[in-house]
């Protein structure tokens, strides 16, 4: 593989040249990134625009050292900086110029110096800095820099290398980070710019410019558990956002430190960014003309811009319902438990009815959420026999068309709805997840709430008792016990996976001590043990 | 003179195969942090998997270069003077436009036809045999073009991954997004739609998604050709053969194995089966 040790000012523009080219080619991707209240419609575009003036400049030069490109890459940037992630943008050019002042050439490690020091005045530019965005990626993308020179390996290749494998990383991680980019189910558009530009760059020196022709770069995908609450979304509707405010300043002896102090109080995501003869001012601000008053007192403005969010949050709003996932048919299930929730969630149904066992649903709780769901398609889980009646009544009152789909137990429930057939209509996904329902077996741990005599079984109030699919069966004084005498009961020869759901007053230590017992007598069975924090049954085990 | 059949390695042709009907395989490249293989070519399958599932470095993929398919194009220019390239999905690789870009620079006097298959592994290895068959019997480019064109809404692929991470750390994820993230260990079922992965629906088990995979080719009344591709699990494979043979000659059904470039995205133990539909008379 190519080994570049270093290169010079001329070849700097170029691999900027390259990695805007790159940029390029994913800016309106990155725009889709775009999660509201998160500032600036259109974060690709934005830094794409930073990005050729940054390159523009850097081609305006005569004196092609590398500290003399260096410096006009960041005053390019800063004349040209569009938007948040354009200002963020250019404060880590303006970190790397800084770098690089005293060099004529540089190697790896002058590269990972300078993504440190990027790193570090891009920080410095926001007065609250918010983890999760272009920011953490810079400073990920730094260290892994540092620690690839740090092992004496001076390549630039293999330290731009680290870097950008680490900005990938840092990326898919954004959402674990910003919950609000988490419940829009995508990464942080910022960081996939920066991750783009660095990949682009990585490129160039590979030697790869000729290639990058007929490739696109990629869309880091996050792999954690997507919810997305496109409810939650339309309710942050009675936010009021103000004026996005962007001007460059220019005068003499200014403040940068000094101006954000004064404008920290006026508005939000300030930021202030350049030196005494030039700085960038970005704020969102109910009051511009107040910001405005204040910024011609301190020079003259330039590249003025103003715009209404309230108006782009509109349009986002508009946008998003466009975009949002078309749910051709929903699914409605009645669950209770956090933890089951989640298991239902992550298996993409479309609504939950709070409920189950001794908290049954009203006949209104599941007609709004057959009402609420964006589809007039509904298939409804009611997970629960006393359910079932009221989940029935439920067709009667709607216009919508709805299938009951008659689950009398969670495990039913979780085993109709994997049953669900991206492909298939209304109707055969019913009878899909019809069947699939009886694919399962129902074991439910509970106490008996008084004493009582049944089919010969001599119960005290209190005691442990064990259901299979809803009858009665067994009871005792040890789960381990109830449990294995049900299995026993169980023609075990078909089943592959036992899982096992601990309820909300269950340890985890006696769920995993009741799965290794399980895992223990039938070794050929695959069992999970998880989290199902549902009331009243200690244990609910689906045997599949 | 016959018209000459170029497909990419991800239509997991095999060798003999391709010989025999004079099928071109141009292959994708493996990465593994600096080394790079050619599919099938400079890394069998298993060595690929082998070092998938223990090698802490993640490999990624390219397509081939325009100069590799321009380099075919000079070859076969010398033999024929017409030449149907098959590339698989455009919106999984660049491969089609790698061979677009080199008929751009293709000096040569050969007429070339490039398609975009929409489709991947035997969906996509289907049609190039069948068409290579074609061009053996003597058809010529145009009619070859039409055939083409008129099999891709036949060709039906379902893949049953044991995992998503693989496809989800590669980014080709698509619209089977939704499937990521279960709390419940699920094996995937994906099918290729518009040139994209596609979620068909989910099973808890091997034995499961074998009964689904069945399933799903049982449900085509005619079936023209039947394939059935494995990445590590032949046994799997020749079970799965051995049920197809209540429904297709099982000596007509055609064994591969999942390509690695594939691979990459579908990680161990993924089994795949294409039909192949008869044409609507």
């Amino acid at each position: 593989m190519k080994q570049v040790d270093s290169i010079n000012g001329q070849e700097l523009r170029e691999m900027l040249a390259t990695a805007t080219g790159w940029l390029e080619k994913s800016a309106s991707d990155i725009d889709a990134l775009n999660v509201f209240p998160v500032p600036d419609g259109d974060t690709g575009t934005n830094m794409l625009l930073t990005m050729r003036s940054s390159v523009e400049e850097a081609y305006r030069v005569a004196d092609p050292s590398t500290a003399t490109i260096a410096q006009a890459i960041a005053r390019g940037a800063l004349m040209g900086a569009r938007g948040n992630s354009g200002v963020i943008l250019s404060q880590i050019w303006r970190g790397l110029a800084q770098s690089l002042a005293e060099t004529k050439s540089f190697s790896g490690s002058d590269l990972a110096d300078a993504l440190q020091q990027a790193s570090i005045t891009a920080y410095k530019g926001i007065s609250n800095p918010v983890e999760g965005t272009i920011l953490t990626v810079a400073r990920e993308a730094a260290a892994a820099a540092r620690a690839q020179a740090a092992n004496g390996n001076n390549d630039l290749v293999a330290v731009m290398g680290a870097a950008v494998h680490a900005a990938n990383e840092s990326v898919a991680n954004t959402p674990t980070l910003l919950p609000v980019l988490r419940d829009a189910g995508v990464v942080d558009a910022g960081g996939q710019g920066l991750y783009t530009i660095l990949e682009g760059a990585l490129r160039y020196l590979r030697g790869e410019a000729e290639q990058m022709k007929f490739r696109k770069p990629q869309i880091i995908v996050s792999s954690i558990p997507l919810t997305a609450k496109w409810s939650r979304m339309a309710a942050v509707d009675g936010e009021i956002y103000g004026y996005c405010t962007e001007f460059l300043l220019k005068g003499k002896e200014l403040n940068p430190d000094k101006i954000r102090t004064r404008l920290e109080k006026k508005g939000k995501s300030l930021m202030v960014v350049g030196d005494e003869t030039t700085t960038r001012v970005h704020i969102h601000t109910m009051d511009p003309g107040n910001v405005v008053r204040y910024a011609t007192s301190l020079g003259t403005m330039h590249q003025v811009s103003i715009r209404n969010m309230d108006e782009q949050h509109q349009d986002f709003l508009e946008m998003q319902k466009e975009r949002a996932p078309e749910v051709d048919i929903a699914t409605v299930a009645v669950v209770s438990g956090d933890g089951l929730c989640d298991v239902f969630t992550s298996l993409g149904v479309t609504a939950i009815v709070p409920g189950g066992q001794t908290m049954n649903p009203s006949i209104k709780d599941l007609l709004q959420a057959v009402e609420a769901v964006a589809s007039d398609k509904v298939i409804v889980l009611p997970n629960n026999k006393n359910v079932v009646l009221t989940a029935e009544q439920v067709q009667a009152l709607t216009e919508k068309r709805i299938e009951i789909v008659p689950t009398k137990t969670i495990p039913q429930g979780v085993a109709a709805l994997l049953a669900f057939d991206y492909e298939a209509g209304f109707e055969t996904n019913a009878q899909l997840m019809r069947a699939a329902k009886s694919t399962v077996k129902t074991i439910e741990i509970t106490r008996a709430i008084r004493a009582a005599q049944l089919d010969g079984l001599k119960i005290k109030k209190r005691q442990t008792i064990g259901l299979l699919d809803g009858e009665l069966l067994a009871a005792g004084n040890n789960t381990i016990d109830i449990l294995t005498k049900l299995l026993a009961k169980l023609d075990l020869k078909k089943t592959e996976i036992i899982t096992i759901y601990y309820g909300a007053d269950t340890e985890l230590a006696e769920a995993e001590e009741v799965g290794a017992s399980i895992r223990e007598q039938y070794s050929g069975l695959q069992v999970e043990v998880i989290r199902g924090g549902q009331p009243y049954y200690n244990f609910i085990v689906s045997i599949e | 003179m016959t018209v000459k059949i170029v497909t990419d390695s991800l239509s997991d042709i095999t060798s003999d195969i391709a010989e025999e009907l004079g099928i071109t395989v141009v292959p994708l490249t493996v990465l593994f942090g600096h080394e790079t293989f050619l599919d099938r070519v400079t890394m069998t399958t298993d060595q690929f998997y082998h070092r998938l599932t223990r090698d802490s470095v993640w490999p990624t993929t390219t397509q081939p270069t325009p100069a590799a398919f321009i380099e075919v194009y000079n070859e076969l220019a010398k033999e024929t003077d017409e030449i149907l390239v098959v590339t698989l999905s455009s919106k999984l690789s660049g491969t089609y436009q790698s061979a677009l870009g080199a008929r751009s620079m293709f000096e040569g006097k050969c007429r070339i036809e490039i398609i975009d298959s929409k489709l991947v592994a035997m969906g996509l290895g289907l049609i190039v045999i069948t068409t290579a068959k074609k061009a053996q019997a003597g058809a010529k480019l145009n009619e070859l073009t039409g055939a083409v064109v008129s099999a891709l809404p036949r060709s039906h692929i379902a893949i049953y991954l044991d995992t998503l991470k693989y496809l989800a750390k590669g980014g080709r994820i698509g619209k089977a997004q939704g499937l990521l993230g279960s709390m419940l260990s699920v094996k995937p079922i994906l099918t290729i739609k518009e040139g994209e992965i596609a979620p068909l629906t989910r099973m808890r088990s091997l034995s499961a998604g074998m009964d689904y995979l069945y399933n799903f080719a049982a449900g085509f009344a005619n079936i023209e050709e039947l394939a059935v591709e494995h990445a590590t699990t032949p046994d799997a494979a020749d079970r799965l053969v051995e049920r197809l043979g209540s429904l297709f000659p099982k000596e007509r059904i055609y064994q591969s194995t999942i390509s690695p470039v594939v691979g990459t995205y579908a990680g161990p133990d993924a089994l795949a089966i294409t039909v192949l539909e008869a044409a609507k008379r």
